[in-house]
């Protein structure tokens, strides 16, 4: 009995080692692929390639982009998290952000956004509306059946038309025309941990919503229930839990973290206001974060610290060099099939012990991924 | 509000119904034959942006139909990438229709870039073609009906006429040959097949492979006859509306053409309102058809619990 625990250390160990090693095989083919694609049509590859790889961490000022982005992944890989694990495809963090975004910027440019209230009120109202707008697809699907990833989806376009149009007539503006908000008082955002750089309360409040999410999952019932319906859900029906009811929660509470996400967004050092189309389709880059992290909220900052740095790099790269920022999502896309997949460091050997005509449909793929 | 209703009524929005509806009928018709196989293609927004982008670039160089060939082959080569890592890698098929996706948007972007020189987001310097429109005016000729009839049938592209041939097509195919049997039986309860003989994981790649053909015919549409010309996620979700439309259509051809109908109507609304309603904001407007999408979806999950509850009872 007593060394049940040690087993389970190494076996947890093992787990941890096998998965980090094909997150860093996926990475190494995905920027092979990616150095290729750059090899192949820029001017100057091997300068965009070290932009790639080493500018992020050049200045403080890049350093501090660099962070934001980290905390603005960990917390919609977060929300990706919790409905993965729950075995929802709910696609909504993008809508979520947006609702968030506005409930936020309602409260910050109220009356109440000029007091101490502005910071935590703002929080709370993004995440409240956040919720709700998760809560949408949840209910549709466990009452009626109708499937999450439509439904999300359809309410992203939504919320950002909405969004659009609310900046556009109703929020205050500097001038008519623009398509931002007036900027909020300085108490309604968030302070800077570290003068002059983009590195502020956000950060903080992605940790604490690390923290949060971890307790829930694998310290309270809520999160084993979640987690039994997300392996099977009907044996955890059978075992008298209301599968439905978790999938709603699961949904609702991925909700509130989107809505976050969109607090962070405008209430952040980066904007302090609002405007439209803010999130630039970083909502959808937490699949990837969920992915790799294996859905697990403690591993998540940790992918995201490193898909961040790609990602500043590659906006630097497009900045300084020839090569469009785009190429990032190749890397993504290669990254989330290679992980997503039975793909192991073994895997190509296999490959070509079965025969010559899964290596062609590899070489397809990469041809046709690399295009 | 007369205004509205003349315009409704007019041959010329019909042939607007009609543009509209194509690539969200080709598109739908791709999305259901995976869907009864088994597999909701989640990236049929992917297939037909890269299918867009594709025919645009070709089209530059070749003929138009040479470039309709190419978005559609696009679109397979997708499919045979999805197939691929879902079937012999088994990775979660949502999660790979995903990754196409995120794949489509950067890499549309950055391959415009390299065959512009530059230019992210738009294809404004390349002279791409468009596919020309079926020109039906000897139907004038006929007596009485004529000048109806080629103010209706003439003038729609040529990919309109092949939607329309593809819809008995794909019932003919489904419901009257055995392989469209195979396809059904894979996607109701695989383990059927599999016991009787049938390759299951080559009907499922196969149907993916079609399916993203079919999304790329869309897109090929979209960027030569809609739209001439590519730009930054021209699709617009409507890979998704197409998701939504083959759930709506019952699952069948169709039911998958009545749903795109009914969505190309509300895209051809909101391509018509802007001009007759200044006071209607265009946000609003470009709301309608994801709008339209959710109300469809729940409206049709509500039936098809109640068609449920009645077997039930039964």
């Amino acid at each position: 009995m007593s060394n049940v625990p040690a087993i389970d250390r190494a076996s947890r160990w093992k787990t941890i080692r096998s998965e980090v090693g094909r997150a860093v095989g996926a990475l190494v083919i995905a920027l092979f692929v990616a150095f290729v694609v750059v090899l192949l049509t820029s001017k100057a590859p091997f300068e965009a390639l070290n932009v790639l790889l080493t500018q992020p961490i050049s200045k403080p000022r890049t350093i501090g982009l660099w962070i934001d982005d980290v905390a603005k992944l960990t917390v919609t890989g977060l929300a990706f998290s919790l409905v993965f694990q729950a075995r929802q495809f709910a696609m909504g963090v993008q809508g979520q952000v947006y609702i968030g975004a506005l409930a936020a910027s309602y409260v910050a440019l109220s009356p109440l956004g000029a007091s101490w209230a502005g910071i935590p009120l703002g929080i709370t109202a993004a995440m409240l509306a956040g919720a709700v707008y998760g809560f949408l697809p949840g209910i549709a699907k466990a009452k009626l059946g109708a499937n999450e990833i439509v439904s999300s989806l359809m309410l992203n376009y939504i919320a950002i038309e909405l969004c659009n149009y609310l900046v556009r007539t109703s929020l205050p503006k500097p001038q008519p025309g623009v398509l931002t908000t007036d900027n909020f008082p300085a108490s309604a955002v968030f302070p800077p941990l570290i003068p002059n750089t983009r590195i502020d309360l956000g950060i903080i409040l992605a940790l604490i919503a690390v923290l949060v999410v971890w307790f829930a999952l694998y310290r309270t019932s809520w999160g084993l229930k979640l987690r039994l319906v997300g392996h099977n859900s009907r044996f955890a029906e059978y075992s008298g839990i209301k599968a439905t009811f978790i999938m709603v929660s699961a949904m609702t509470a991925a909700g509130a973290l989107g809505g976050l996400l969109g607090s962070m967004f405008v209430q952040g050092q980066t904007y302090g206001k609002l405007t439209v189309l803010f999130e630039g389709g970083l909502a959808f880059e937490g699949i990837l974060v969920a992915i790799v992290a294996r859905s697990r909220p403690l591993a998540v900052p940790i992918v995201a610290l490193f898909y961040a740095y790609l990602r500043q790099g590659a906006q630097l790269m497009n900045i300084r060099t020839d090569v469009p920022a785009e190429v990032i999502g190749i890397v993504t896309a290669i990254i989330i099939l290679l992980v997503s997949s039975s793909f192991s460091l073994n895997f190509i050997t296999r490959l070509f012990k079965r025969g010559p005509a899964p290596a062609v449909a590899a070489v397809t793929a990469a041809g046709g991924t690399a295009k | 509000m007369m205004e509205l209703i003349v315009t409704v009524f007019s041959a010329a929005f019909f042939v607007t119904v009609i543009r509209t509806t194509t690539p969200l009928l080709l598109a739908t018709l791709g999305g259901l034959i995976a869907d009864l196989s088994g597999a909701l293609n989640v990236a049929l927004e992917g297939m037909m942006l890269i299918g867009c982008l594709t025919a645009v670039i070709v089209s530059v160089y070749a003929p138009w139909y040479v470039a309709v060939a190419a978005g559609l082959g696009a679109g397979a080569l997708l499919g045979l990438i999805m197939a691929f890592f879902a079937y012999r890698l088994k990775a979660d098929i949502i999660l790979v229709g995903f990754a196409i996706n995120i794949l489509a948007a950067g890499g549309t972007v950055f391959a415009l870039a390299l065959a512009t020189g530059g230019d992210k987001g738009t294809s404004i310097n390349l002279q791409s073609k468009a596919i020309p429109a079926v020109d039906l005016s000897f139907l004038s000729a006929i007596p009485g009906v004529g000048p109806i009839l080629t103010a209706f049938l003439s003038g729609h592209s040529v990919l309109s006429w092949v939607a329309a041939f593809l819809v008995f097509a794909v019932w003919y195919f489904l419901y009257r040959t055995p392989w469209g049997l195979w396809l059904r039986g894979v996607g109701e309860y695989p383990a059927a097949p599999e016991a009787a003989g049938i390759p299951v994981n080559k009907v499922r790649t196969w149907s993916l492979i079609v399916s993203g053909a079919l999304a790329g015919l869309g897109g090929a549409q979209l960027a030569m006859f809609n739209y001439v010309g590519f730009t930054r996620d021209m699709t617009a979700g409507r890979g998704f509306i197409a998701l939504g439309a083959v759930l709506l259509g019952a699952r069948h051809p169709i039911g998958a053409l009545l749903a795109a109908l009914l969505f190309g109507a509300f895209e051809a609304l909101a391509v018509v309102m802007p001009g007759l309603f200044n006071d209607v904001p265009a946000e609003l407007i470009r709301m309608i058809p994801f709008v339209v999408t959710i109300a469809a979806l729940v409206l049709f999950s509500i039936r098809a619990q109640r068609a449920l509850a009645m077997r039930g009872v039964k």
